[in-house]
């Protein structure tokens, strides 16, 4: 067995286990030095989280080390957001994510690995404000 | 003003620098090292250090709410990263209403580098207040 094919075989065992949830609160201050980040200056975003700020405040693990054995590099392939509720500053949200497909291409530059991400976002009524469904590549 | 497809919105042009990409990194908490450091970058392959494709997310991101205001909700973001774009060079965020039904909207939108490349392509939906 190669040692790539390993490391798959590794990853895929992992496919559809939540890993461990991670709660953080919507701070005024994070939204701000994200907003400012981004270059943002809707003044929207002193009272609820920009599209993209979820990414920011739970961060799950998005380059899982044992992929690294795979090639030399991340890129990130996508993100797509669902939203279901707004997200508001004071908010404490729990993010759970895990590893929803691994699976490996020949592209034209080599053989390239995928990893899909999927994390969901519950905030402190139990209700779900957002899913995140991510590809992570390693090349 | 009524919303019906083919509809253009109005441009968002960035000008993203490596220090962006520094305060970008802090802000979200990504410190992978192709995005700051350039000898790093330049040992995996890369031209040099380049934008966090989450970045590129966040300006389309923008490009949609400044454009929707508070005429509705976001329902749905959706982004591919075709190619990778660095830093001192400016960045051209773009869309149009793909389709109107009811109160849905669909929108395209992408980004593109100065060769015209759409590096960043995505779509958006969204939902008008009644």
């Amino acid at each position: 067995m190669s040692a790539t094919t390993a490391v798959i075989d590794r990853l895929r065992t992992r496919i559809g286990v939540d890993g461990q949830p991670v709660t953080a609160t919507v701070e005024a201050g994070h939204v701000r030095r994200f907003a400012a980040a981004i270059g943002d200056p809707n003044p929207r975003w002193t009272k609820e989280a920009p599209p993209t700020f979820l990414v920011a405040l739970a961060p799950v693990s998005l380059h899982l080390e044992e992929a690294e054995e795979y090639g030399k590099g991340w890129l990130n392939g996508g993100n797509r957001f669902e939203y279901f509720a707004p997200v508001v500053i004071g908010d404490r949200i729990t993010a759970t994510g895990r590893v929803a497909d691994v699976y490996e291409k020949s592209g034209s530059s080599g053989d390239l690995l995928f990893i899909i991400f999927e994390t969901a976002y519950v905030n402190q009524d139990g209700a779900v404000v957002a899913k995140l469904r991510g590809t992570m590549i390693r090349r | 003003m009524s919303i019906e497809a083919g509809q253009e919105i109005a441009d968002l042009v960035k000008h993203p620098t490596t220090r962006q990409l520094v305060q970008y990194a802090g802000a979200q908490g990504d410190f992978y090292e192709i995005h700051y450091d350039q000898p790093y970058a330049q040992s995996v392959g890369l031209p040099g250090v380049i934008l966090h494709g989450l970045l590129k997310a966040a300006f389309l991101g923008q490009l949609v709410t400044d454009w929707l205001g508070d005429r509705g909700t976001l329902k749905t973001f959706e982004v591919t990263y075709r190619g990778i774009d660095t830093p001192a060079h400016p960045y051209v965020c773009r869309g149009r209403v793909r389709r109107v039904e009811g109160l849905d909207v669909e929108l395209e939108v992408w980004g593109q580098n100065p060769d015209g490349q759409r590096t960043t392509v995505g779509t958006a939906t969204v939902r008008l207040h009644a």
